[in-house]
């Protein structure tokens, strides 16, 4: 069961594409307002995690227990896809998945979808309380572009803008939601040395600011490194080792699935 | 001071959709009217101008699905030819009242779209315009065999409308009707388009996994796309069976579907009034203007493939951005004008 202080655990997590195993019996749990890494080499079972976490895949075995907003907690395995938004759990994805046809305020909305309750009857004839939600909503979504500062790009078509900015615009949809865990697919991919310094920043920004614990998975070392409470390795789907940056660094396990055995290496 | 200040709320007033929507349908409602007044406007030329308008509602039905949501139907006709049989067969045959008939013509094909909606989960582009095609064939040879109902070859005639069992109108008035329908459908079109269903729609399009992690459930709104366009088919069949007062199972093939696709791809994807100026291209152009040509009559397929052809190569996004560019070409000519007399 959750503690106390956590918003989401894993347990003996498996799941098997055919007869490969991509995430084997792993465990681990993320606290309230912590940045938590999980890392490991190409092929670890990252991805699959994430996914298996937010339902796109559903896992073979084990649990993950999820803390609502109102205190209580779910098993999101029980939960379909297009639901895992509505408990406060949000994603982005590792190549930016935009609407390029759409401005960036309406990227941005795209995230507040499930906080309407106008019938589609009422939106349909723009009534006053559609009217309303709509501009309700998209106020909140000017003030967390503002707060993220692409303000000024808020009517420009998402199509074309810099990479660095297409991170921003899907974090700020992640940020709609109001939502208590954000889980980012690596987001320093693609950006250069300087834009991962100001992603840093903002990430803790943002755990401040919106009050929210955020797990990413990431290949980038320095970004880890960088902004991670705690850091969870992995390889070949498997717990390897779990603790600070430091440790992470130090500890003999990681060191071997990074760069191979000290055998290997003579050899 | 006073008088600039009028003129600025006139701008602002112009600029507002609705009242631009009204406004284009005022203009079109000029039609019957001028037809009276100028012996050059033909009165058959309110007949095809308001099928024209009809097309342009079922076209705007498949914009949505296949220019917001990324789903394509070769359907429509099919579609548009079930509900002109299910009115005509309502009003003239069972003697119910318009409005009835009209609802219940909505209900059945819609119905039946749903299912279409159901299938688009398992399968995708090309093998659903298959399937959907398949539906439309179904429907049409059934509009051939089954006469009792549908009178076969001989088609099946109906009335102008009578609302509210009190007023009969006649092709002028008909024409109204199909003019402010048109004009309804476009402000709900607008409405759903520039919100939360909107976005919905094009999320699903742009990136399914990107819908789904922002909470939209891709079932309900494939089903959503696909009742909207069946419902604006279908609206678009009543109105030209009461309108033309005849339907054949000859109107309701391929080429129609095909026609459609052509209208919002020439006109514009993702865009209300260029689906209504496709329509007008496709449609209307060669009905009034080709078939004086000799030789050109037959033309319309090969004429509608090089437009479709020059629009991908040259106006992506549909002849609709021609006024764009138009716009910025008067302005700059402005511009220059204006420093050659400040010189």
């Amino acid at each position: 069961m959750l503690n106390e202080n956590e918003v989401l655990k894993i347990e003996h997590l498996s799941i098997q594409f055919g007869g490969l195993k991509a995430v084997d019996d792993l465990s681990f749990s993320i606290r309230k307002n912590e940045i938590y890494g999980l890392i490991g080499p190409n092929g670890a079972g990252k991805t699959t995690v994430f996914n298996c976490i937010t339902q796109f895949y559903k896992p073979n075995k084990g649990t993950i227990e999820f803390r609502l907003k109102n205190g209580g907690s779910t098993n999101l395995v029980d939960h379909k896809v297009h639901e895992i938004i509505r408990l406060g759990l949000v994603r982005t994805f590792q190549n930016v998945e935009l609407i390029r046809e759409l401005s960036v305020l309406d990227n941005v909305m795209i995230g507040a979808h499930i906080d309407f309750k106008a019938s589609m009857l009422e939106q349909a004839l723009k009534l006053p309380r559609a009217r309303k939600e709509e501009k309700a909503l998209r106020e909140e979504a000017e003030e967390i572009l503002r707060r993220l500062d692409i303000y000024d790009r808020k009517d420009m078509l998402v199509w074309g803008q810099p990479y660095g900015i297409l991170k921003k615009v899907e974090l700020a949809r992640t940020l709609m939601c109001r939502p208590s865990l954000i889980i980012l697919d690596e987001p320093a991919a693609g950006l250069n040395d300087v834009e991962t310094l100001q992603l840093a920043q903002l990430i803790r920004r943002i755990r401040d600011k919106f009050d929210c614990s955020v797990l990413l998975v990431e290949h980038d070392m320095r970004l880890v490194m960088d902004v991670c409470d705690r850091i969870c390795a992995i390889s070949f789907g498997r717990f390897l080792a779990e603790g600070s940056a430091k440790e992470i660094q130090v500890n003999p396990l990681v060191q071997e699935a990074y760069l191979g055995s000290k055998e290997e290496e003579h050899a | 001071m006073n008088k600039v200040k009028t003129q600025l709320n006139f701008k602002a007033l112009f600029k507002n959709p609705y009242v631009q929507f009204i406004l284009f349908g005022l203009v079109l409602s000029t039609l019957p009217l001028l037809s009276i007044q100028f012996s050059f406007i033909k009165s058959a030329y309110i007949t095809t101008v308001g099928v024209a308008l009809i097309y342009a509602i079922a076209a705007l039905g498949l914009n949505l699905l296949l220019g917001w949501s990324g789903l394509i139907s070769l359907g429509t006709a099919g579609f548009m030819g079930l509900a002109s049989y299910i009115s005509a067969y309502l009003t003239v045959d069972m003697g119910l009242p318009f409005e009835v008939a009209l609802l219940a013509a909505i209900l059945v094909p819609t119905f039946i779209g749903i299912l279409v909606g159901l299938v688009s989960l398992k399968i995708e582009g090309l093998y659903l315009a298959i399937a959907t095609l398949a539906v439309s064939e179904i429907l049409r040879k059934t509009f051939e065999e089954f006469d009792q109902f549908t009178g076969a070859f001989s088609g099946k005639s109906a009335k102008f409308p009578q609302l509210f069992g009190m007023f009969q109108l006649d092709r002028g008035s008909t024409y109204w009707l199909i003019v402010f329908i048109l004009i309804l459908v476009m402000l709900i079109t607008y409405n759903m388009v520039n919100g939360q269903i909107g976005r919905a729609l094009n999320a699903m399009r742009g990136s399914e996994a990107a819908a789904q992690a922002m909470g939209v459930n891709l079932l309900k709104y494939r089903l959503v796309a696909f009742a909207l366009a069946t419902i604006f088919a279908s609206v678009a069949g009543v109105l030209y069976v009461h309108f033309i007062r005849y339907s054949y199972p000859s109107s309701w093939t391929l080429k129609l579907s095909l026609d459609f696709l052509a209208m919002i791809v020439i006109g514009g994807l993702r865009s209300i009034y260029g689906t209504v100026l496709g329509a007008f291209i496709v449609f209307a152009v060669p009905d009034l203007f080709l078939k004086q040509i000799p030789y050109f009559s037959q033309l319309s397929y090969t004429l509608n493939g090089i437009l479709i052809i020059l629009v991908i190569m040259f106006y992506p996004n549909g002849i609709v951005m021609i006024f764009k560019d138009i716009r910025l070409w008067v302005l700059k000519l402005l511009k220059k004008g204006d420093r050659n007399h400040v010189k």
